[in-house]
């Protein structure tokens, strides 16, 4: 008796081993596309669009990597999204978590086709993540009652985080630029207020941080290119003409006399506008849209620095920065909220001239300039201090430190594996394999390296059989080296995330034994 | 069995060292060497314009136009390669352009030897990271070499000034008006440099103006401005005004026209008589309130919406003996503005004595074929200058813009960092000895893959010799054997084919040409050679 078709057409449903094959060997290939990326001599990778322009990006950025990958497996979907979401969260270790839940199913179909059931390993590695979240728990620093001892932590942070990244030859220059912006802030995590302005031309080195806000545009002819004190109004309104917006409106006139009216009126009304605009008191105005020449030369006379076409991004952060909101009509003047800052002036990065707003009243924003060689350069400069920033603002928050270097991975790798000596039953299969696959990453980043991964690890593993050792992977010597005496930290927050995120990831693809694939829609027209 | 960490570290470097772990890494070493043949490939194609006696290329764009250039950044701008690798050669000398202005195709045929280097490097099994390193230790040390070179400059020393953007030209199409050229560079660079701010010079305060006809030798420097256009006298205006007192305008001179549509309702024949009556009342309204405040010169800003001047307002303004300028571009109102020490009126209402500009004289000049307006003798002149290019045809035309615009940016790599350095190859060949001995002090692999690149960069004497149709090898290690007795301004004198005192030639760059052509090759190469895998993305 043949069995009732059950889904449309062209829908597919791949069942038992077979989805649980087609996961296990999607996620993995993802994994091993941004598994070289790893550690400080991790590579980068072009990314070549298709689309229009075929522009190229060269990035080390796991996040970026994964983002713009075609994917049509869902499972890699999955840890293309925890990897997103790992780049929401804490910023960084975007592609230790991807390579973590790569190397935890790779363990997984081994004790699957050993047919250990799924629900089994899934036990397994939630205690293993448990005991292992411990571990980190017990061994994490706390410097936050000694600011000396934590500003060095968080520089620390800062290098080991670039180092792996474009800026790594001058991580000391950009670490001291991340931990000054973040330090900033005084504990918020909004990194609006922390701008990236990128031009081209110099070198790295010459990148600096400026306290204040820049913007990259235009003062109008004839207008003061200083001012101090300043009051700013930050808008968003038609000032080319103000049209009456009604379709079809049309004005019929007997003489050319009227027509030159009409005109005097509208340019009135312009006027109007304007005049209304100063009476707001201020000595700046910055608008999103375009300012004609009308006004533009109306605001020159009456001495105000107008700003025209800043870009949204632009006025909302400066809205944000100088305190004002943005207005779009101005009859209450009262209402509105001006920004303010000490000192608006023009300044020359490279060729071009730019706005600076210093003094503003959000005392804790500031302006990181990049420069470098190529648009390349820059961009991944950019996202490699993105990176560095976030896990420095997460780090604020959380002041607690871990070491790095592979240390994390193999205090978790040592504490796993008392666990699995201790647990009776299949569990222990399942735990052990956690513990593998925690080592997958030390070992990685000195396959990266070009070392000699089986010894190393070996070696590491001896050193931490000890009490109290600092030993990691020291991928500059080619050795085991102590993290802290070469300064290299991470972030707990980080690190956590890394554990927890990984292991859910896996989890849930563990759990899947149906794959249903949706007839995709039809266009009504193709029949 | 457990011994002790200090001895077991060391062991585990020595081991490690030794024994290379077994990956599949073939399918990276594929993609690496891609991009590096391919970028060498871009590198290959310059080559030959490199130097005084290097050639020019001929390029056909899609659109049908014809472009004869030595620019390296114009040539590769306009290659349109698509392989990532070889696109980074070509924004590598977009950015040594934007850098320093000069040394276009010198950054990419080093960036182009480095990679050949790193190539036999990567075969002998070194990490590319090794290799990366050690290249950016090379840098450091390079330009560490180029300053001990470098001789300190005055910027009253106008000769060296003038010798430097005489080197840049040298290599182009217009370098038998050299002559001609650099000093005019070097004073425009010089005239429009800020005393509060010695050390910025924006470059856009010089504008190059372009004229077809006559010869490159009638280029010439303006103080004032100059406007590739008529000055509109279909009505009979005037075409010369001495004591001029000049209006930049935002507004027309043209029957009123109103934002809303509207139009006008004519119902009998002497209605229409009174619209035309009162059309010409009002243009006259409007050219009575110019004359009022003593303005005989207008600039009119162009307008999209609308004629900008009519016949009619032509007419008046022409029996008021106003001058009028026609179809400014906006973008050159703040240029014109800042030349004229005046301000932009964007309404009659507006229109007062004190927003004019004054000049000595403004006239219309016929040059070859056509026509420019001269203003000269402007009164608290801005700080900006006016180039005017002349040539034979729009090819010359354009390439002597480009050249003079390399001058400019040489003059001006001068005034932000005044320092000299000598040409010829002498830098290169110097900085390849000193690296080498250098490399003999270092150890392991870095030593090797300094010694490799030490070596590269020698390419550009060889380079030099080599599109001079001189023996390169015997050139070369001639200069290499003059080098090491000392004498490290020697360098190849092309136009006498042998070697000599490159000094005494006034063959002389600015220091920041070749810092930044070293810095920049060496990190767009270690780029390149960091990259193991091509993803094709959205």
């Amino acid at each position: 008796m043949a069995v009732e078709r059950l889904l449309k057409d062209e829908a597919t449903e791949e069942k038992g081993d077979r989805a649980r094959m087609a996961s296990f060997v999607g996620a993995m290939a993802i994994a091993d596309v941004v598994k070289t990326t790893l550690g400080p001599k991790g590579m980068d990778k072009i990314l070549q669009s298709t689309g229009r322009g075929r522009t190229v990006t060269v990035t080390n950025d796991g996040a970026t990597i994964l983002k713009s990958l075609h994917i049509d497996n869902p499972a890699a979907k999955v840890l293309v999204d925890i990897s997103k979401v790992q780049d929401d969260e804490v910023g960084d270790g975007t592609t230790s978590v991807v390579v973590l839940a790569g190397e935890l199913l790779r363990e997984a179909e081994k004790m699957v086709n050993a047919k250990i059931h799924p629900m089994t390993i899934i036990a397994g590695y939630r205690m293993a993540a448990e005991c292992a979240r411990n571990a980190l728990l017990q061994k994490a620093m706390d410097n936050k009652q000694d600011p000396e001892k934590f500003t060095s932590d968080l520089m620390n942070i800062a290098m080991t985080t670039l180092s792996s990244k474009i800026l790594s030859q001058d991580k000391e220059h950009f670490a001291k630029l991340a931990v000054d912006a973040v330090v900033r802030l005084k504990g918020s995590t909004n990194l609006d207020s922390i701008q990236i302005i990128k031009k081209a031309g110099g070198s790295l080195k010459d990148s600096f941080l400026d306290e204040g806000f820049i913007l990259d545009k235009k003062i109008g002819i004839g207008q003061p290119k200083r001012i101090e004190n300043a009051k700013i109004l930050v808008a968003n309104t038609a000032m080319d003409t103000d049209k009456v917006k009604i379709y079809g409106a049309r004005v019929r006139v007997d003489s050319m006399a009227r027509v030159a009216e009409i005109e005097g009126a509208e340019k009135e009304k312009m006027r109007e506008k304007v005049q209304k605009i100063i009476a707001h008191g201020i000595n700046c105005f910055v608008n999103r849209q375009l300012i004609y020449n009308f006004p533009e030369e109306l605001f020159a006379d009456a001495g105000i620095l107008a700003i025209e076409h800043a870009d949204f991004d632009g006025i909302e952060r400066l809205a944000l920065v100088t305190g004002g909101e943005i207005a779009s009509t101005f009859d209450n003047p009262e209402s509105v909220k001006l920004g303010h800052c000490k000192l608006i002036e023009e300044i020359m990065i490279g060729e071009d001239k730019l706005i600076h707003f210093s003094g503003v009243a959000m005392g804790q924003a500031c302006t990181i300039v990049l420069r470098g060689a190529s648009s390349h350069v820059l961009d991944e400069a950019e996202r490699s201090l993105h990176d560095a920033l976030c896990v420095l603002s997460q780090t604020v928050n959380d002041s607690r430190v871990l070491l790095g270097g592979g240390w994390p991975e193999m205090v978790m790798a040592k504490e796993v594996d008392e666990l699995a000596r201790k647990t009776p039953g299949k569990k222990a299969h399942a735990i052990e394999a956690f513990s593998r696959a925690l080592q997958a990453i030390p070992t990685i980043i000195a396959d990266n390296a070009g070392l000699d991964s089986a010894e190393l690890i070996s070696q590491l593993r001896a050193e931490h059989h000890k009490e109290r050792t600092n030993a990691g992977i020291d991928v500059i010597t080619g050795g085991v080296g102590d993290m802290e005496k070469l300064g290299i930290s991470e972030s707990f927050k980080v690190k956590q995330a890394v554990l927890l995120s990984a292991t859910e990831a896996s989890e849930m693809i563990l759990r899947v034994d149906e794959i249903i694939t949706c007839a995709p829609r039809r266009r009504e027209d193709r029949m | 069995m457990a011994a002790s960490v200090t001895a077991s570290v060391p062991a585990a470097r020595a081991s490690s060292s030794k024994t290379e772990s077994y990956v599949d890494n073939k399918r990276r070493d594929d993609v690496r060497q891609a991009n590096i043949v391919s970028a060498r490939a871009v590198a290959d194609a310059v080559r030959t314009s490199l130097g005084p006696k290097g050639m020019d290329k001929m390029i056909a764009s899609a659109s049908g136009e014809v472009i004869i250039t030595n620019d390296g950044a114009t040539i590769l701008n306009k290659m349109e390669v698509l392989q990532p690798a070889a696109k980074m050669l070509v924004d590598l000398s977009r950015s040594q352009d934007a850098a320093a202005g000069d040394g276009t195709t010198t950054v990419v045929v080093l960036a182009g030897s480095l990679l050949r280097r790193s190539l036999s490097l990567l075969s002998a099994g070194i990490h590319p990271t090794v290799v990366s390193d050690a290249l950016h230790r090379l840098s450091v040390r390079a330009v560490d070499v180029l300053h001990g070179m470098a001789i300190p400059l005055d910027l009253s020393d106008r000769d060296s000034l003038v010798k430097s953007a005489a080197t840049s030209l040298n290599s182009k199409v217009v370098s038998q008006y050299s002559s001609l050229l650099a000093p005019l560079a070097v004073d425009a660079v010089l005239s429009v440099v800020d005393p509060a701010h010695p050390d910025l010079v924006d470059l856009r305060d010089v504008k190059i103006v372009k004229k077809l006809g006559g010869t490159v030798d009638d280029t010439e420097l303006v103080k004032g401005l100059v406007f590739d256009k008529k000055a509109s006298h279909s009505a009979g205006g005037p075409a010369r005004v001495e004591n001029a007192k000049i209006a930049v305008i935002q507004f027309q001179i043209s029957p009123p026209k109103t934002d809303i549509e509207q139009s006008i309702v004519v119902s009998d024949y002497t209605q229409m008589d009174r619209i035309l009556r009162e059309e010409r009342n009002y243009i006259l309204g409007m050219v009575k309130k110019i004359k009022a405040t003593g303005c005989n010169v207008l600039l009119i800003q162009k307008s999209i919406l609308r004629d900008a001047v009519t016949d009619l307002s032509l007419h008046y303004l022409a029996k008021a003996k106003i001058l009028v300028v026609k179809d400014v571009e906006r973008d050159e109102i703040e240029f014109i503005t800042k030349t004229l020490n005046c301000l932009p009126i964007a309404n009659i209402e507006h229109f007062r004595e004190e927003k004019l500009g004054f000049a000595d004289l403004v006239e219309e000049v016929s040059v070859g074929d056509g026509k420019i307006v001269k203003i000269t003798g402007i009164k608290n002149m801005g700080r900006t200058t006016i180039v005017l290019v002349r040539g034979s045809n729009q090819l010359v035309i354009d390439e002597a813009e480009r050249s003079l615009h390399d001058a400019l940016c040489v003059v001006r790599c001068l005034v932000n960092k005044r320092f000299l350095i000598a040409g010829g190859g002498a830098p290169e060949i110097e900085m390849s000895r000193q690296l080498g001995a250098w490399a003999k002090e270092l150890q392991g692999m870095e030593s090797y893959c300094v010694k490799e690149f030490a070596e590269a960069l020698e390419v550009i004497p060889y380079t030099l010799a080599e599109n001079a149709g001189l023996n390169p090898i015997a050139i070369v290690t001639e200069l290499r054997n003059r080098h090491a007795q000392g004498e490290i301004n020697t360098g190849i004198n092309v136009r006498k084919g042998q070697i000599t005192n490159i000094l005494e030639e006034n063959v002389v760059q600015p220091l920041l040409v070749s810092t930044s052509a070293i810095t920049l090759a060496t990190e767009c190469v270690r780029m390149i050679l960091k990259i193991d895998d091509i993803i094709t993305v959205r």
